[in-house]
């Protein structure tokens, strides 16, 4: 890539992200720049063409992402697209995000990562991305050049004009896709407006219309909502990540919604199963449902001593 | 005299062998204690504890999950398990807590999207319980007491013959903090104790603790349960760890610090001694 301190070799980089080791600061630094490069040259709805591999939540469980790979095919043989919750909660975030940036970058057409709620300032701060950072690198710098580039990631990719393919869900300000198109989306994830609802709203298959969340914030759409938007846009079907599934999957609104969660036994303890939905040339959805990799097990302490909850629990004098 | 069932806890897989469905059990002194950790539950069994419960269920619910004390001789048994906990929680909106960017959230909304006033059916979405466990049906009933429970027995390192921790729900309350109800148990040879432990923080708004020990001595057959509430709002806990110089935010995630802070807000001592 042109750009990059000549040192930098992307496949290397790759050959060395898949044996799970780190890059140096500089090289983050450099990477990020070069991908906020490319991805700010990205619409805010990127059209795409199948066949495509769709890939939900992966929160930092990289051996999770290694196995997604080995399933499904290894970058450029698959193309990928990404729904974006990279990091927090899993041991690996740095890792797996950092890997996904190089892909993106050694072959950009080939692979799509969209912006889920976690790729924020805000949220990577209480939930494990910040803190992780620190461990890793002894300071806070690539978590800054990290949450720098994330406000450049897309918001939503359209495939074959028929898929409507976003982190969380729909919005009440967002009737058609054109008006996606025209969000100004370089920045920090607002609480609020169209661009919040795109990576946090969920949908409610009780209900037909848009509701408050009783938390005060946010909002869930329903049936009618999904049927509209489909309608008015032309398309035959909504796909999201976002919520955990046990089965890994979860399809709504009579095949109109799907969701994919792609981290299998969450947060090390949850003992889900995951899937990614492989989309074939003639707009097939196939779910490929996985269970946790086993390289997850060589970490089971690490990952005890981090959440404290496992099967085999620490035993200790507790009062 | 302690006899031990071997089982295979599941190991953290996502799939479920038979053999793994087992419940890790121990037999001392005439008490029988049992725990069940198994996945998350599918969509359909979510859907119809939702239905019965009549509330949402929390992102990560452990509805098979349980810790179990019994003592056969004389019928008397007390389990911990999600379904009974979430039934307590409050369904009608009563309690109901606001995420802290609620007000500017509201406030931007009002000019755009008035006509959406409707509120998913509004509860506690911060799943906080003040459940003390489940009683087992004609079980003998806990009478209040002042009797504390020896502390100082249970600092001696006597070895400990089972040790379990069960989580059985948790909510990330859409990255707003986190909701956690889990138990976590020790039998040794003349005592077991069993704390249950509901911890809520809400970001920027509010940090709630509230504890249910239940403490059994084998010899006198007599049960203790404590129950304490405590809770403080965010920023005042974030003040008084302000002169620290540990990390604040792994700090405001651990429960047993925050639980040396919190003031106490409510607290109940009850007690029963069984028939042989």
């Amino acid at each position: 890539m042109p750009g990059l301190p000549r040192t930098i070799d992307l496949d290397e980089c790759i050959e060395r992200l898949y044996r799970k080791e780190l890059l140096a600061e500089s090289v983050i630094e450099a990477i990020c720049a070069k991908a906020k490069e490319l991805l700010m040259k990205e619409s805010n709805v990127v059209h795409i063409q199948a066949p495509v591999t769709v890939v939900g939540d992966i929160h930092g469980q990289f051996f999770d992402l290694l196995e997604i790979f080995r399933i499904g095919g290894f970058c450029p043989n698959t193309n990928y697209l990404f729904l974006g919750d990279y990091v927090d909660r899993g041991l690996f975030s740095v890792e797996t995000i950092t890997l996904l940036i190089c892909l993106k970058l050694r072959y950009p057409q080939r692979v799509h990562l969209i912006r889920g709620n976690h790729e924020s300032r805000g949220v990577t701060q209480s939930y494990g991305f910040y803190t992780e950072c620190a461990r890793k690198y002894g300071n806070a710098n690539v978590w800054h050049y990290f949450t720098d580039m994330f406000d450049y990631l897309t918001l939503s990719v359209v495939i074959n004009d028929e898929i409507f393919c976003v982190h969380g869900g729909l919005s009440p300000s967002i009737h058609s896709i054109d008006q996606i198109k025209i969000l100004d989306r370089y920045r920090e994830i607002p609480h609020e407006g169209p661009m919040a609802d795109l990576v946090w709203s969920d949908p409610d298959p009780d209900r037909d219309e848009f509701s408050l969340s009783p938390r005060g914030a946010g909002y869930t759409f329903g049936a009618q909502v999904v049927r509209k938007f489909l309608e008015v846009n032309n398309m035959s079907h909504i796909l999201r990540a976002h919520q955990l599934c046990n089965e890994g999957y979860q399809v709504l609104f009579d095949d109109r919604l799907s969701t994919v969660w792609s981290a299998p036994n969450y947060c090390y303890r949850c003992g889900n199963l995951a899937s990614v939905l492989e989309v074939g040339d003639k707009m097939q959805r196939y779910f490929n449902i996985f269970d946790a990799a086993p390289e997850n097990d060589v970490h089971r302490s690490e990952q005890q001593a981090q959440q404290n909850r496992d099967s085999q629990p620490t035993i200790d004098y507790f009062l | 005299m302690a006899s031990r069932t071997p089982a295979a806890p599941p190991r953290g897989h996502a799939s479920v062998s038979p053999e793994t469905k087992k419940p890790q059990q121990i037999s001392v002194g005439g008490f029988r204690i049992s725990t069940q950790k198994l996945p998350i539950l599918k969509a359909d069994p979510i859907d119809e504890m939702t239905k019965k419960l009549g509330i949402q269920v929390p992102e990560m619910i452990f509805g098979d999950n349980f810790v179990c004390i019994e003592h056969p001789p004389s019928g008397w048994g007390i389990n911990f398990n999600a379904f009974d906990a979430l039934d307590l929680v409050d369904k009608t909106g009563q309690s109901m807590l606001q995420v802290a960017y609620s007000k500017e959230w509201q406030q931007s909304r009002e000019k755009t999207h008035d006509g959406i006033k409707e509120v998913v059916k509004p509860f506690d979405w911060s799943y906080s319980t003040d459940y003390k466990g489940t009683l087992s049906p004609n079980a003998r009933p806990f009478e209040e007491t002042t009797k504390p429970i020896p502390i100082e027995l249970l600092k001696r390192p006597d070895p400990i013959l089972f040790f379990d921790e069960v989580v059985l729900y948790e909510d990330e309350l859409a990255d707003n903090g986190i909701a956690m109800l889990s138990c976590k148990i020790r039998v040794m040879p003349e005592r077991l104790l069993l704390l249950t432990r509901f911890f809520m923080r809400l970001d920027n708004v509010l940090i709630r603790l509230r504890d249910t020990r239940v403490y059994v001595d084998f010899e006198k057959k007599e049960v203790i349960r404590e129950y304490q509430s405590k809770e403080c709002e965010y920023e005042k806990v974030r003040q008084m760890l302000a002169g620290t110089r540990d990390d604040i935010p792994a700090l405001m995630r651990d429960a047993n610090r925050l639980s040396e802070l919190l003031p106490v807000v409510d607290k109940k001592s009850e007690c029963v001694t069984l028939d042989s």
